[in-house]
């Protein structure tokens, strides 16, 4: 009943901003703003209009936009980094449906400076969001010469690596299942492949990425931490095109074209490692089987002017084996429809039916013995995504989305098995949303708004109550009925308000609902490190951030300064007891604890947009901790992903036509983690003693890359380019684990040892476009 | 920290209980013994047990009697500090036999011993096993428990978690199994999820949970003892 009010007190205040806009007569432009050589449709594209300075608003994920002008004359400008601004004139004497067409920019020349400080207002209303540009990257150096959205956003400040070998990233002191990573709207359960270093987004088909640190309107729900949101590219729908990558170890290609010209277009696009084929070339390892793929598959089709629908596919598999004895393998498969709908000049819907599958596997043979362990988590999502250009002042984005999520748990069979089977668990997520973007004034904007998260326990499985970890009680669901459901409401609001051309202040909240969690027993994430929903005992994980910043431009106007400070508190965060057996005990929810957290920290950001010399500073002050009944003697310690200081140092220089080369140095304060504050003797072997969790610290990690593009042609349809890049110049053995035992040459003297992973990795990768 | 190892067995007595002190870790590697305790044990029956020191920090018995089912109470005092345990020795499960186990590894062959016991029916058995190749102790602590595999024979090897030890034809392996209580188990399970075992370091490391009241390290423990050696091929 409460919820209710809100949501009518919200169309309450809209309908007082609707009576100002009646005052004279007014029509709408709207259409789509598209690249004029693929058809793409151009995301966040800002049209605006010359006359009317407060006039203006971005394009959406869809490229749809809507502007409610008093009838005149006017010049529309519509830009979009990369593109040549376009300026059309108009008579507006009737609501007209207008696509726009950009062309794409060829030379990287100095911008003029004035027409993208009018945009910054509309552009950079969100706070904590940085949109990755997609060319950009192609010259930042990385492992292996990949081009990666992971290991870029990982350069932003907010955002920490899980370090070498470990998949995953942490935003603002959040944990590594705290992220939602959406593919086309499909959220991605695992994103990377082979133990980190690759992340299961092939580059050559994205079209935007955008992560956002936890002030995310109220339309994202569902993880703590970010939202990762990542569009594909459509397909160009005027001409054929062949992208590809050929590096040392692993080799994509991208096929795009129109099926239809100029009505509907398909992109396909693989990728795969062969590091296992220089294995098979080896005696020894010649047995072993190492190597993942990704492929997407996408196409869509304009049905008319008003209606257009995609359909996309992903799936990506990583396989490990040594012989045919052991084997692991994971992947995500998913499968999206999704239907654009232009229902009046004001209102546009997207509705989206997602499938996703993720699961993992382990095969041991031994003989006569074979053993399996499987998990997986399938999803089917409904979502209706609603945005209403109420007026100029106001834009209303609503909608709801359900989710019938089946997980089932690490799950053991075999000959030697004789447990009982666990069966999955079915959950069903709900949300509503509701946000308006409110231009209060010409310097003001507020975005308000709520999201409605619920999250009903179903059946399919025993659920066992615990109180002070014992079983109190066992409820039994029917797969199909419905157990305890949990109500969460998520306010959401940020404020931005620009002092001037070059500077402006914003300040946000939100409160962030997580309903699925990740368990991982070790530090490090693994595929096998399980999801699970909530339950009588799993309550919702709740953060709430609040956060301020200020962003101005400096140095004559040709670098921007962002500085953000949050403060992040968190409920319900989920820990183990010490010696938890969490794969193969019967009910995993008997040995977990439950506690609070805290995050807080200052980012600052130093961007160069323009010039020759581009590239960014970015500097992270932070603390998290987390207080766990059960943990530390329920006393405050410090996350294992807390870093006190995190920078890097990205810059990337075009030498001529045909050369550029880039760097990117990284420095950070090491992993809190627990050394031994003793030792003493048991049974004959020599065993450490602890104190407070996480109370000291791995040596810090820095690191230099280099890396040089040569590029031919470039403005030619045909065109390659190589890149020679070395990762971790000058070879700094970085600590990825520090261990202590006994001096094997002297056994009363006690030897601390430090593993490095990798040193030196060169790479060449050659791109080519036809 | 005060450390406290003992443990009680079914072979006929005496048995002991070793008390030391931990150290720095930059000090010389050594048992500093507890020489200064009254150390008690009472059983089942009432017999109350006042061991006597006969080494560094080591205590032994004099009148106790291990038994499948028994339930013996520790009490430690030392300083004016009182620490206590109970242990429980669970009934014998039959040792069969040593079987050995090959494992083809990148064009190698690994070798290692499985312990043949039948577990049980009922759920709840745990297990350790202490193995020593040629004299050599292997340091994992080996704890197996019947989550899985309840009721069958197991075929699970025991593989050590040091890379050093490797077992190659010829060698003699020695193989203790200890019918243990699940409070052990616990306890060197997560002994061994701290040992760095896996990528990225493991576990964060805690001090294992003990069964052991008053703020010591260590463990008290009641298990049948059964021995098998056996030579490899």
């Amino acid at each position: 009943m409460r919820y209710k009010i809100y949501i009518f007190s919200f169309f309450l205040s809209l309908g007082a901003h609707f009576t100002s806009a009646l005052a004279q007569q007014s029509f709408v432009i709207s259409g789509i703003v598209k690249d004029k050589q693929t058809g793409e449709s151009l995301i966040k594209a800002v049209v605006r209009i010359e006359e009317l300075p407060n006039a203006g608003i971005i394009s959406n994920e869809y490229g749809f936009y809507s502007l409610t002008l008093p009838s005149g004359n006017y010049s529309v400008v519509v830009s979009q980094v990369g593109y040549e601004t376009l300026v059309q004139k108009i008579k507006l004497d009737s609501s007209k449906s207008i696509n726009f067409y950009l062309q794409t920019k060829n030379v990287l020349k100095e911008v003029v400076v004035e027409s993208s400080r009018k945009n910054d207002n509309l552009t950079k209303a969100q706070m904590g969001t940085e949109t990755i540009n997609m060319s950009a990257i192609s010259k930042v150096p990385v492992i292996f010469g990949e081009k990666d959205i992971l290991k870029t956003i990982q350069l932003l400040p907010g955002v920490k690596s899980a370090g070498e070998g470990n998949s995953g990233f942490f935003v603002r002191g959040g944990g590594a299942d705290q992220n939602l990573i959406l593919l086309d709207e499909a959220p991605v359960y695992n994103a990377t492949h082979l133990l980190g270093f690759f992340s299961t987004f092939n580059s050559d088909a994205i079209k935007d990425a955008t992560i956002i640190k936890g002030n995310s309107p109220s339309q994202f729900g569902g993880r703590l931490s970010s939202v990762l949101d990542v569009k594909m590219k459509e397909g160009n729908n005027q001409d054929y095109t062949v992208n590809g990558g050929i590096g040392l170890i692993s080799s994509k290609v991208s096929v795009e074209g129109p099926l239809q010209k100029n009505k509907s277009s398909f992109i396909l696009s693989g990728r795969r490692t062969y590091a296992d084929v220089f294995l098979k070339a080896t005696e020894k390892f010649k047995d072993n089987i190492l190597y993942f793929y990704d492929l997407n598959a996408k196409a869509n089709y304009q049905i008319n002017a008003k209606n257009k629908v995609y359909i996309s596919g992903y799936f990506g598999r990583d396989e490990l084996g040594l012989g045919q004895d052991f084997g692991i393998d994971w992947g995500n498969k998913t499968g999206t429809i999704r239907w654009n709908k232009i229902i009046s000049n004001k209102l546009f819907l997207n509705t989206s039916f997602i499938y996703s599958d993720y699961n993992y596997n382990v095969k041991l043979k031994n003989g006569e013995t074979n053993f399996n362990i499987n998990s997986e988590i399938k999803d089917v999502n409904l979502k209706q995504d609603y945005t209403f250009y109420t007026n100029n002042q106001n834009t209303l984005r609503f909608g709801f989305n359900t989710i019938l999520h089946n997980i089932k748990p690490s799950t053991f069979s075999g000959t030697v098995i004789n447990s009982v089977a666990k069966s999955g668990r079915n959950g069903l997520e709900n949300a509503l949303y509701l946000t308006n973007n409110y231009k209060a004034t010409n310097q003001l904007t507020i975005d308000y708004g709520m999201r409605l998260s619920m999250y009903t326990l179903m059946g399919g499985d025993v659920y066992n109550i615990y109180e002070n970890g014992v079983i109190g009680s066992s409820i039994k669901l029917s797969p199909s009925s419905f157990g305890k459901t949990y109500i969460n409401p998520e306010p959401r609001i940020t404020t931005n308000y620009r002092i001037d051309d070059e500077k402006s202040i914003k300040a946000g909240y939100a409160r962030n609902v997580q309903h699925l969690h990740l368990l991982s027993n070790s530090v490090a994430s693994s595929p096998s490190d399980q999801w699970i929903g909530n339950s009588y005992n799993i309550k919702p994980e709740i953060a709430d951030q609040l956060s301020v910043g200020y962003v101005t431009k400096v140095f004559k106007n040709n670098f921007e300064l962002t500085a953000e400070a949050y403060y992040k508190h968190l409920q319900n965060q989920i820990d183990y007891k010490d010696g938890a057996e969490i794969n193969t005990v019967s009910d995993v929810e008997s040995v977990l604890l439950y506690g609070i957290g805290r995050a807080y920290g200052l980012e600052l950001l130093l961007k160069k947009k323009e010039g020759r010399l581009t590239g960014w500073i970015g500097y992270t002050l932070s603390k998290t901790e987390r207080k766990i009944d059960g943990i530390n003697e329920g006393k405050w310690y410090n996350a294992r992903q807390d870093r006190t200081h995190d920078i890097s140092v990205v810059g990337i220089y075009d030498l001529n036509e045909r050369w550029s080369i880039s760097g990117v140095f990284v420095y950070n304060t090491g992993d809190a983690v627990t050394y031994p504050t003793g030792k003493y003797n048991l049974q004959g072997q020599t065993l450490y003693q602890y104190a407070a969790r996480n109370a000291n610290r791995m040596p810090a990690y820095h690191r230099l890359d280099f890396s040089a593009t040569y590029e031919k042609n470039k403005t030619k349809r045909r065109h390659g380019s190589w890149n020679f890049s070395l990762y971790n110049v000058y070879g700094r053995e970085n600590a990825y684990r520090i261990s202590f035992k006994d001096d094997p040459n002297d056994p009363t003297r006690t030897q601390i040892i430090r593993t490095a992973l990798l040193k030196w990795v060169p790479s060449v990768t050659y791109q080519f476009k036809f | 920290m005060l450390v406290i190892d003992g443990s009680i067995t079914d072979h006929a007595g005496p048995y002991f209980v070793q008390l030391s002190m931990s150290t720095p870790v930059g000090n010389p590697t050594r048992v500093v013994g507890v020489n200064n305790a009254r150390v008690i044990i009472t059983d089942q029956l009432g017999v109350k047990d006042s061991l006597v020191l006969v080494g560094n920090g080591l205590y032994r018995t004099q009148k106790i009697k291990g038994t499948e089912g028994g339930v013996y109470n520790l009490e430690v005092m030392v300083d004016q500090k009182k620490y206590t345990a109970s242990a429980n020795m669970p009934q014998k499960v039959n040792f069969d036999s040593l079987r050995v186990n090959t494992f083809p590894f990148n064009g190698e062959i690994r070798y290692s011993v499985i312990p043949v016991y039948a577990d049980p029916i009922a759920l709840g058995n745990s297990y350790r096993f202490i193995q020593k190749i040629n004299d050599t102790l292997d340091p994992t602590f080996h704890v197996f428990n019947d989550n899985l595999n309840n009721g069958k024979v197991n075929q699970r090897p025991l593989r050590s978690g040091d890379d050093n030890l490797k077992i190659k034809p010829r060698d003699n392996v020695f193989v203790e199994m200890q019918c243990i209580s699940n409070t052990s188990y616990g306890y060197y399970y997560s002994l061994n999820l701290q040992s760095g075992a896996g990528p990225g370091g493991g576990t964060a490391p805690s001090n294992p949970p003990s069964n052991i009241e008053g703020g010591a390290l260590g463990i008290f423990s009641a298990h049948t003892v059964q021995r098998k050696t056996m030579r490899i091929q």
